[in-house]
């Protein structure tokens, strides 16, 4: 039999959906994979990252979690002493030694590439703005860098912060946490930010008074050298210089004055300036001996990021760099946080909603299908309107799978009030194809498109205020209800049109 | 003999439509203008057209999952806050088992979440509860940010209607369609008291674009197709209008009545859609068609 290329079309766009959503690869793949792997720590050095998948450990097969967590006692027999440990993960083997556990969380791996959002997979949701001040779009940035930090020390994982504007131009900061409560969420946002520059217990300067100027580029600031890790990789040496007002300047001399020169290292001092965000050290930097009990209102900022390889210990410098840079501009806001939004939604009533939703599709397909059934009597018809229905809403999952959509419960309710849109249009093609008229098939199916088009522009015109009103809150809604209809016009009803012809035409 | 009858019949049935397409006309936009009426009226009372949930005037929502001693819950929060909170089961229509009780009141979440947890001598914890704040300032601004967005998709779709029909009398005929499925819904949900969410104002902006395609279809079937008698397109468009909007109704339905284990926002959103989808009908198929008719009636058009 011979098929129209639009069919085709439909054909791979539907086979490249479902590699997509369902890779084979994730489909067979047993193991667990690396969360919230804690950086600097040895399995980080030695090259394991978040996401890789651990198939074995000291040649123990690692299935799933439950697999993980039998074997962890059986690694670790004796606490006290430093284990060997040669772990599989990405089809590669790590060998390093570990005590007493693993400095990263692991979960099963994810079958699909298909998102929920908060409301179907339970987490805490703020909505953020500064109290009292419109923040800018760079302002909005910095908080949400800061954030990152806080949330880090805070010991909060699986985080998502990002910014969002509405339609009168408020810019706000949303923060997602799976698993988080409202308390953790209230701690994170609401306890002010507090920078602290110490050299032992002294505090030398304070973020957001004692540093007049950070110098984010130019000559002076970026990436000074690279060398080779002892313990396999490379790291590189960053740079940038900062202004401390006069007062902090003297009690940077004070302090200084009374210490000695590193015996280690001679050409630092005997202390190490000690960064600490909300009391948890961020970084120690070494003291040049020359600033020896010198007033200097211009200090010089080093540090360093590591990597497997060259251009990942640049990376890795780089985002270093720009998270002190960060830090030290805006380490104690200048402003208030206020929560206007948060909602923190219980993962069990999550299941149950998608269990729901999978039943609510299931009886929107049955349902349409005995209508059209009983409409048209003809099962090809009747089973092609069903088949086109189930790719629409298919392609619009492969496409949020793609762009890495949480499909929240809008999101839902877009794709199946788009599957009702779309058998309407096909109700159209249906009745202008086989209508007992003198016009040619190829005509009739062209008056169909009119109409078709036409309602596709005025629901694609009735959704768009949605991306931005109410701080793209129902976005999902919008987003879902747009790509279904934009799917229906542009794969799948040309298609259908096409399949009709066949039927009718046979 | 028989399709003599039939014919006969149709035949008095369309003398019957032609002399009375200008009455049947007028009905759905009586109701129209009472509905209207009734939201000033509203809007004067309230300050609002709709009745806002937590979500649009401020907030908590707590949803409890599970076994819950609804009636000993109500019964504590009455005492302490007097009438100013919501309480509402979710219930599984198949099983007739309850899912979860929802609690919705003005009150800060801390406050409430302390409340609750001592009437029911119970912790509230990730696990067995959902709490979901908003902000007054923020909720008042998502009303009007979502008002305007309202007010901008029906400038848009009117636009979009007048690019593809390009004539006066017919564009403004789906445009006054879309409009009258709106304040129809609208009005019916004000009267009945059920408080309106931002998805249920979500739901308003796609009825704009979800409810004009049987009015598309009807005004070009009625003025692009020239095939047959005006009255036998226009009874071919119902026909297919008909069925589209049953399909469609089938489609937004079940979330209501038969899988109601859903989130209150969703289950909003088909309740919206389904009732515009029903204010489609009488629009569509008395006004609409009867203002089509005139226009082509007048303009020749046979």
């Amino acid at each position: 039999m011979k098929l129209h290329w639009r069919i085709w079309v439909l054909i791979a766009v539907l086979v490249a959906c479902a590699l997509f959503i369902f890779p084979p690869g994730l489909l067979f793949q047993n193991g667990v994979t690396i969360q919230g792997i804690e950086k600097n720590s040895t399995e980080y050095i030695q090259g394991l990252r978040n996401g890789m998948i651990i198939t074995s450990i000291n040649s123990i097969a690692i299935n799933n979690v439950e697999d993980y967590n039998n074997a962890l006692p059986k690694i670790f027999l004796n606490n006290s002493e430093t284990t060997k440990i040669t772990m599989a993960a990405d089809g590669n083997n790590f060998v390093f030694f570990a005590q007493d556990g693993f400095n990263f969380m692991v979960t099963d791996i994810q079958k699909t590439r298909l998102k929920t959002g908060l409301d179907l997979s339970g987490g805490a949701r703020a909505l953020v703005k500064a109290a009292n001040k419109t923040l800018s779009e760079s302002e909005v940035n910095d908080l949400i860098a800061i954030t990152n930090q806080r949330s880090n020390g805070y010991g909060i994982k699986d985080i998502t912060i990002k910014p969002v504007k509405d339609l009168s131009g408020n810019n706000y900061m949303l923060i997602e946490v799976a698993g988080a409560t409202t308390s953790d969420m209230q701690d994170l946002v609401l306890s002010q930010g507090k920078f602290e520059g110490k050299i032992g217990n002294i505090t030398i300067f304070s973020g957001g008074k004692d540093i007049s100027h950070v110098e984010r580029s130019g000559q002076q600031s970026g990436i000074e050298a690279c060398y080779a890790n002892e313990n396999g990789g490379e790291y590189c040496r960053f740079r940038f210089p900062i202004s401390l007002t006069e007062e902090a300047a003297k009690r940077q001399a004070a302090v200084t004055g009374n210490l000695t020169i590193s015996l280690e290292n001679p050409e630092y001092l005997s202390e190490k300036l000690d960064l600490y965000l909300d009391d948890n050290l961020m970084d120690s930097l070494f003291i040049s001996k020359d600033l020896k009990g010198q007033v200097a209102t211009q200090i010089l900022i080093q540090g360093s990021g590591s990597g497997k390889d060259r251009s990942e210990a640049i990376a890795d410098a780089q985002k270093e760099m720009s998270k002190l840079q960060t830090i030290l501009i805006t380490g104690s806001l200048p402003y208030k946080l206020e929560i206007v939004k948060l909602d923190t939604i219980s993962p069990t009533l999550g299941r149950e909603f998608t269990k729901n939703l999978i039943i609510l599709a299931a009886v929107v397909f049955v349902l349409i299908s005995v209508v059209l059934f009983i409409r048209y009597r003809k099962i090809k018809i009747t089973s092609s309107v069903i088949l086109t229905m189930f790719s629409e809403a298919f392609i619009t999952l492969g496409i949020a799978a793609l762009i890495n959509w949480n499909l929240d419960a809008p999101s839902i309710a877009g794709i199946i009030a788009g599957m009702g849109t779309g058998v309407n249009d096909q109700i159209v093609i249906i009745d202008e194809s086989v209508s007992n008229v003198q016009a040619s098939l190829k005509e009739r199916i062209k008056n169909a498109f009119f109409i078709i088009i036409g309602a596709f522009f005025t629901i694609i015109a009735s959704m768009l205020p949605l991306f931005w009103a109410g701080a793209g809150m129902l976005k999902g809604f919008a987003l879902t209800t747009i790509l279904s209809v934009s799917v229906g016009i542009l794969i799948t009803r040309p298609a259908f049109a096409e399949i009709i012809r066949k039927i009718i035409k046979d | 003999m028989e399709n003599q009858e039939q014919l006969t019949q149709v035949k008095k049935a369309e003398r019957w439509f032609d002399k009375n397409y200008k009455l049947l006309m007028l009905i759905p936009i009586m109701v129209t203008i009472v509905c209207f009426v009734y939201l000033v009226i509203f809007y004067s009372q309230n300050q609002s057209f709709i009745l806002k949930d937590v979500s649009l005037s401020g907030g908590t929502t707590i949803t409890l999952n599970g076994n819950i001693d609804a009636d000993k819950l109500q019964s504590a929060l009455e005492q302490k806050y007097q009438g100013n909170f919501v309480l509402r089961k979710l219930t599984d229509v198949r099983s007739g088992q309850v899912l979860a009780v929802v609690v919705e009141t003005p009150l800060d979440s801390n406050i409430v979440k302390a409340d609750i947890e001592s009437a029911l001598g119970i912790q509230l914890t990730s696990e067995n509860s959902s709490i979901e704040f908003t902000g007054s300032n923020l909720s008042n601004n998502f009303y009007n940010q979502l008002m305007i967005a309202l007010l901008i998709s029906f400038v848009l779709m009117s636009i979009v209607i007048f690019f593809l029909f390009k004539t006066f009398i017919p564009s403004i005929a789906v445009i006054f369609a879309a409009f009258s499925d709106i304040v129809m819904p609208l009005a019916l949900i004000d009267f009945l008291g059920i408080r309106v969410s931002a998805a249920g104002i979500a739901a308003f902006l796609m009825l704009v674009g979800y409810s004009v395609d049987t009015d598309i279809l009807l005004t070009t079937r009625a003025l692009k197709k020239r095939e047959g008698t005006l009255n036998k397109r226009i009874f071919g468009a119902f026909k297919v209008g008909i069925l589209m909007t049953l399909t469609a109704l089938f489609a937004v339905l079940p979330a209501f009545f038969i899988v109601t284990g859903l989130p209150d926002s969703f289950r909003q959103i088909f309740l919206i859609l389904a009732l515009g989808l029903v204010a489609d009908i009488i629009n569509t198929w008395l006004t609409n068609v009867g203002i089509i008719k005139w226009y082509c009636t007048k303009k020749g058009i046979n």
